[in-house]
């Protein structure tokens, strides 16, 4: 079927467009999101305490270190590549940055960013061996993974364990923002969302380009200065906005911005739908997937070093164990279910958090309920394949009418 | 013969081209010009993809000439040509599904902001430039916004040769833009041809489609068969029958002399 809509004199024309091109595309988050609000009311109504400040604030917590390291992961994914050693980077950046502080006596953040530089090292090697050979990025990765794992266990101590505690570490996950200063922070981050809202906005009406200053300005940043607002109204009532949650938040804006707004962001969606045809065009697509991978490194390390100042400490089990365990799949699941595609070019940054905010969900009100971690593991495995499969049959009807 | 207003821009003179034993070509000539749409027909094998990567710099030939606006020239690879004004649209289009018309048109070449901004695209100019680009070539109905993977396929090609043209080549060639096409697609695309030539570019289409595209949107027929020139038509004097003719060898003197 063609789509006959040559007859309209309009500018640009905007032909009608079926439900399921539009789910492809803006409204691909639109399944999740009703999914999590499903999921919200069930578990509201199965336990009293599930929709209290400080359950809230534990879930949104718990969401972070997967939401940090599947936000990495989804610059790999955009490019059509997998980072199967996300979790062992965590693990042994967490390690160094614990090592630095405890063995060494190093500064905190000065230990912090060693931490991230050995993961953005990590993954732009791998990065490199994947597209300078060809060996498919699943392979490589989940041999340095195990590498990493290796690695991991030299580093630690006979006893198997850094102590964290009192090290000053822990301030970073333990840090709560109250009160004004909290509202300071939303409103900043709001302004700064307006303000490239609105020079969108104005660059729009200068080149003559319709910009209804509703769809435009007024919807996004609403909506997301709703958000900001709900939750910080309501984890005000307890502690105040925990500081994983703004770091968060705060990674989410910015890499919304590149992997939406930039070039570089531009190439990855390309490279993943047609490498070729991006090479041809002058892109230069191995500098860009190291690049992707060099990302999903050093957020992997950034989430793992979270992690640890959350524990209170670093040991075998950090980055997940051996293989990564639920820690990797979770982060891949994170990914999928918020709408990326394990085929590359689709999907949005702001899907880690959705993907994140589900399997935080479904663990902690399966919790709440008394339920076994048997069954948690079955429901969070049945709403991947699920959500996958709603991608695909999306993206099946989307394609060319 | 046909008549000839304004000089050729791209010409080539006696191009031969070999592949180890096997001869692609032996002392081929054409000529584009300006405002004109020139087709190359042949049957398969006859050379046709061989000439035109001879024009796009991709293959560099044995014997012959290569004439640019009046001087000879030797391009040093596909990037010299496109430098000189010469772009090529191949049949697998090089579009990303996964993108709308105006990055697909600008990929490669976006406008970004300053430093700063670490490299955030100009999106507004960039579609003020594709809806003009567009407008002027009578492609309003491509809508900018939508990804180019939900369109149809004359849609795709069209702009894929719009894409071509985004930094005003003088000539562009054409490989086989209607291959894949239903006849109403094809009918697009023979307008998007035309409306090039009237913009003054030099166009060359390769075409199999004599009867549907052909004889309708072109104004000279250049007839391959076995590596070499087998005829020039005028498309207003000619029939088809005399075209397939000519492409396979089939005319009776030809038949009695071999």
């Amino acid at each position: 079927m063609t789509t006959q809509t040559v007859d309209t004199p309009t500018p640009t024309a905007t032909p009608r467009r079926s439900l399921s091109e539009r789910l492809g595309n803006e409204l691909r988050l639109l399944p999740v999101a009703l999914g999590l609000l499903a999921l919200w009311l069930f578990f509201a109504t199965q336990s009293d305490v599930f929709l209290t400040s400080r359950n809230i604030n534990n879930l949104l917590v718990q969401s972070t270190v997967t939401g940090i390291i599947a936000l990495g992961l989804v610059f790999v994914l955009l490019v059509g590549e997998i980072d199967l050693s996300v979790a062992a980077t965590s693990g042994i950046s967490a390690v160094l940055m614990a090592k630095g502080v405890v063995d060494f006596g190093l500064p905190v953040p000065l230990a912090i960013a060693l931490g991230i530089g050995l993961g953005v090292l990590i993954g732009a090697a791998s990065g490199r061996w994947v597209t300078l050979i060809g060996v498919p990025s699943f392979v490589v990765t989940l041999g340095v993974g195990l590498v990493l794992n290796g690695g991991q266990l030299l580093m630690l101590p006979n006893t198997g364990r850094y102590n964290l505690l009192d090290t000053g570490v822990e301030t970073l996950a333990g840090t709560f923002v109250s009160g004004p200063l909290a509202w300071v922070l939303v409103m900043f981050g709001i302004a700064g969302m307006l303000v490239l809202k609105l020079a969108d906005l104005r660059e729009r009406r200068a080149q003559g380009l319709d910009a209804p200053l509703m769809g435009t300005v007024i919807v996004p940043v609403g909506g997301v200065a709703l958000g900001l607002a709900a939750v910080t109204l309501f984890l005000d009532q307890q502690r105040g906005l925990p500081m994983p949650l703004i770091l968060f938040a705060v990674l989410l804006g910015v890499m919304s911005y590149v992997a939406g707004q930039t070039r570089f962001g531009l190439y990855l969606y390309a490279i993943g739908a047609n490498a070729e045809a991006a090479r041809r065009a002058g892109v230069k697509v191995d500098r860009i997937k190291i690049t992707a991978f060099a990302i999903a490194g050093g957020l992997a390390a950034f989430g793992g070093i979270l992690a640890a100042s959350r524990i209170l400490g670093v040991s075998v089990s950090s980055g997940g164990g051996v293989g990564g365990g639920a820690l990797l799949l979770e982060s891949i699941a994170a990914a999928v279910i918020g709408g990326v595609s394990l085929f590359g070019g689709r999907g949005r940054v702001i899907g880690a958090l959705f993907g994140a905010l589900i399997i935080a969900t479904v663990s902690n009100g399966l919790n709440l309920m008394g339920v076994a971690n048997e069954a948690r593991l079955i429901v969070t495995g049945l709403l991947l394949v699920f959500a996958v499969s709603i991608d695909r049959g999306i993206e099946r009807l989307a394609g060319p009418g | 013969m046909t008549d000839r207003q304004t000089q050729p821009i791209l010409s080539l003179r006696g191009i031969s081209k070999s592949f180890g034993g096997v001869r692609a070509l032996s002392d081929v000539s054409i000529d584009l010009t300006p405002g004109k749409v020139v087709a190359l027909v042949g049957d398969n094998g006859a050379g046709k993809s061989t000439l035109v990567k001879t024009m796009s710099g991709v293959l560099r030939p044995d014997r012959g000439q290569y004439f640019f606006e009046g001087r000879e020239v030797h391009p040093a690879g596909p990037a010299a040509v496109a430098e000189m004004g010469v772009q090529t649209v191949y049949q697998d289009l090089a579009l990303c599904n996964n993108l709308d018309a105006v990055q697909n048109l600008f990929l490669g070449r976006e406008l970004t902001g300053p430093w700063y901004s670490a490299g955030r695209i100009r999106r507004a100019e960039a579609e003020r430039r594709a809806r003009d680009v567009l407008r002027r070539l009578r492609l309003d109905g491509i809508s900018l916004t939508r990804n180019v993977g939900a369109m149809s396929g004359g849609q795709r090609q069209n702009i894929a040769i719009a894409r071509s043209i985004l930094w005003e080549p003088k000539v562009v060639l054409l490989d086989e833009p209607t291959a894949a096409l239903s006849h109403s697609a094809a009918a697009q695309v023979g307008d998007l041809v035309r409306e090039l030539a009237s913009h003054g570019l030099a166009v060359l289409v390769i075409s199999h489609d004599i009867h549907h595209f052909v004889l309708d949107n072109t104004d000279v027929i250049e007839v391959l068969r076995l590596g070499r020139n087998a005829g020039r038509f005028d498309s207003k004097a000619v029939t088809g029958e005399q075209v397939v003719n000519a492409m396979v060898g089939g005319d009776a003197a030809v038949n009695a002399a071999g």
